[in-house]
């Protein structure tokens, strides 16, 4: 009886205390860890990768995967720097495309697997290959900033809208001057809205269903296909969402594959399944799994450690969270039955 | 493959066409223009310094009139091999090996001297006396900057290192900091941290927060890799030390010259050698080999130091300007003759 409950209370809070116990460790040995600029910037350093871990949740919890979020952002990384640099829209236009991009990109990728049959992951995994190679078709792989010559011999004149480099630099005041920077509000403004949107509409709740037991809710008269592409939307424009910060803090079009901003959000997500022992995608572990390795890494950097050490910190913590997920989550559902 | 092939040919023959008067006063085998195959056999291939490296090969292989040939195998070293064994198949009469690992390669170049090929080797020891070493001399790119540095903060700082070792022209930059560091113990390191995840600029920008709030005495940033000083610099406005602190780094692109010129840029100087200008280099050493002159056994191409106040001073804003501007920069005068012609400036 009381092991039964001590496993319950491990596998609610485990992950939590660890994550207080981390905090505490890296407050007392790294030094300058223990302040709310610290705080400020690893909420920051998970910004990006969190917005897109909560993209990969949404299809996560209808039973799916989404391979090309890392490409997503990386293609709007590249398609803001395209429309204000070389075709000089405003800030508002570049948001708009990158946005609609990622729609579009979440709908064929949707459409691929609910009409066409394709697997999910093959079906995303062609999405990344085909984005990340298209990227760069406009510019011949070149990287995008103000001056670069365009292949028609001029220079390019336009540049980053201050209005949109807003989005990645600003800092807002918040108890101290120039705290808050607003990534970090757009990350946790998205991660309340996809918490709230699937745990407490319908739609959301919908969506568990049909990622539990797509056959069963189908036959109950649940739009299964409908839902899934959704999922797959939500994950694209998330991902875009995530390409506009990284561009606005960059402030240039860089080239890059973005297959570790796909690893780092898949990651988190997976952790994610391990907070409150939940055992299933949820916007809230997804959050906190990606503040647990920001927190990591960060804390880390701070002690001098090698960054071999902290691919193998992130892969360690990882396999930690699955075990908690599914040996001691089982286990759990065993003794309650 | 075939198709992009293809298109790589019908390409590299209208290039031809423009050079034809300059042919009749080179030497053999460059006095029929057309006649002469080269192939550039690439490792590496995504980025603004592979992408400008090939805009150098192919204007210097047009100035020459030769038929250029490019064999990319994306970072898959046996393929590179099977490229070279596909050149000499297709018969060319010079291959340019760029990058790649020494032992994936050594053979495969050693059959294309066998076969009568002149080879030149850029970035990669392939251990063999018949190819000559084309470099940017990374060295002398680390050396350069920590001087600058030195002349900027005198000979005792505290400083932050990016590096990922590793990493060939890393560590080849990282033998100049380490000599630095011993000859001048007021040189203190206080952090060294530096990651490849992509994008890089994002990861390092992260990791250098943390090592600035941890290491509130840094005053210089030794960054010799312009991704990780880039990384750097936004860590630094974000933390607003954009005032206390110096980066110095290596290689440069025009996105890189907007951010050392932007008010209070903490990124004060940058020392690099012209990709394009070393692609260029590369076919010239190939072409004097080609017209049986003699090269030496290492071909380096000289780097240049570039400081915001230059940049600042001259109104330099892309690198067309700064080639422009700083001739050195556009042109190194290495493996020239007399009959060589140069692509059009």
């Amino acid at each position: 009886m009381s092991s039964d409950r001590i496993l319950n209370f491990a596998i609610r809070f485990g992950f939590l205390i660890l994550l207080a116990g981390l905090v505490l460790y890296f407050s007392v040995f790294a030094n300058g860890f223990a302040s709310p600029r610290s705080a400020v910037f690893i909420l920051q350093s998970v910004a990006i990768t969190g917005i897109l871990a909560l993209g990969v949740t949404c299809t996560l919890v209808v039973d799916g995967f989404d391979l090309s979020i890392g490409s997503v952002a990386t293609s709007a990384l590249m398609l803001s720097a395209y429309a204000m640099v070389v075709l000089e829209l405003s800030a508002g236009m570049a948001i708009l495309m990158c946005l609609l991009m990622g729609a579009g990109v979440g709908l064929v990728n949707g459409l691929l697997i609910v009409k066409f049959k394709v697997p999910d992951l093959l079906a995303t995994l062609g999405m990344m290959f085909l984005l990340i190679g298209l990227q760069r078709i406009p510019t011949q792989g070149n990287s995008i900033a103000t001056g670069m010559a365009l292949p028609d011999g001029s220079t390019a004149e336009g540049s980053f809208s201050p209005a949109f480099l807003w989005f990645g630099r600003e800092r807002l005041d918040l108890v101290l001057e120039n705290l808050l920077p607003v990534p970090v509000v757009v990350f946790l403004v998205i991660a309340v809205a996809i918490w709230v949107f699937l745990d407490f509409t319908r739609h959301g709740r919908l969506m568990y269903a049909i990622g539990s037991n797509q056959k069963a809710a189908a036959l109950v008269g649940a739009p299964v296909s409908r839902n899934k592409i959704a999922a797959y939307m939500i994950s694209g424009v998330m991902a875009s969402i995530g390409g506009i910060l990284l561009a606005a803090r960059l402030g240039r079009g860089d080239i890059a594959s973005g297959t570790n901003l796909l690893l780092d959000s898949v990651a988190a997500a997976l952790i994610g399944f391990a907070v409150l022992g939940a055992a299933r995608p949820n916007a809230f572990g997804t959050a906190i799994g990606a503040l647990f390795v920001g927190i990591l890494l960060q804390g880390l950097t701070m002690m001098n450690a090698p960054y071999y050490t902290q691919d193998f910190v992130k892969g360690a913590v990882l396999v930690i969270a699955l075990v908690f997920t599914f040996y001691l989550s089982s286990r759990r559902g065993a003794g309650a039955g | 493959m075939m198709r992009r092939t293809l298109l790589r040919l019908s390409g590299a023959a209208l290039a031809v066409l423009p050079a034809l008067p300059a042919a009749a006063e080179m030497p053999a085998p460059f006095d029929a223009p057309g006649e002469v195959k080269i192939a550039l056999v690439r490792y590496l291939s995504t980025g603004d310094f592979f992408q400008s490296y090939l805009a150098g090969v192919e204007a210097q292989s047009e100035a020459l009139g030769l038929d250029l040939r490019v064999l990319d195998s994306r970072q898959d070293a046996a393929l590179q091999a099977d490229m070279v064994d596909q050149a000499i198949a297709l018969g060319v009469d010079g291959i340019i090996i760029q990058h790649g690992l020494t032992e994936s390669m050594k053979e495969a170049a050693q059959r294309a001297v066998e076969a009568g090929i002149e080879v030149v080797a850029f970035d990669v020891d392939v251990e063999n006396d018949a190819i000559p070493q084309i470099e940017q001399s990374d060295y002398l790119l680390g050396k350069l900057a920590l001087d600058q540095a030195m002349a900027d903060h005198g000979d005792a700082f505290t400083a932050g290192y990016v590096y990922v070792p590793g990493i060939a022209p890393l560590d080849r930059r990282d033998v100049a900091w380490k000599e630095v560091k011993e000859a001048n113990p007021g040189i203190t390191e206080a952090a060294q941290f530096g990651t490849l995840d992509n994008p890089i600029a994002n990861s390092v920008a992260n990791q250098a927060r943390s090592v600035l709030q941890a290491n509130p005495t840094i005053e210089v940033m030794f960054a010799p890799y312009d991704e990780f000083a880039k990384g750097v610099k936004i860590a630094v406005d974000e933390a607003g030390l954009s005032q206390d602190i110096d980066i110095y780094s290596a290689d440069i692109s025009t996105a890189d010259i907007a951010a050392m010129r932007e008010p209070d840029s903490a990124w004060v100087a940058t020392v690099a050698t012209n990709p394009a200008v070393v692609g260029e280099v590369s076919v010239r050493t190939l072409a004097m080999m080609l017209a049986g002159e003699e090269v030496e056994a290492s071909v380096v191409v000289p780097p240049t130091l570039i400081t915001q106040s230059l940049l600042n001073e001259e109104d330099i804003k892309n690198i067309e300007e700064l080639g422009a501007k700083m001739p050195q920069f556009r042109h190194a005068d290495v493996s020239m003759t007399d009959w060589m012609p140069l692509p059009p400036r």
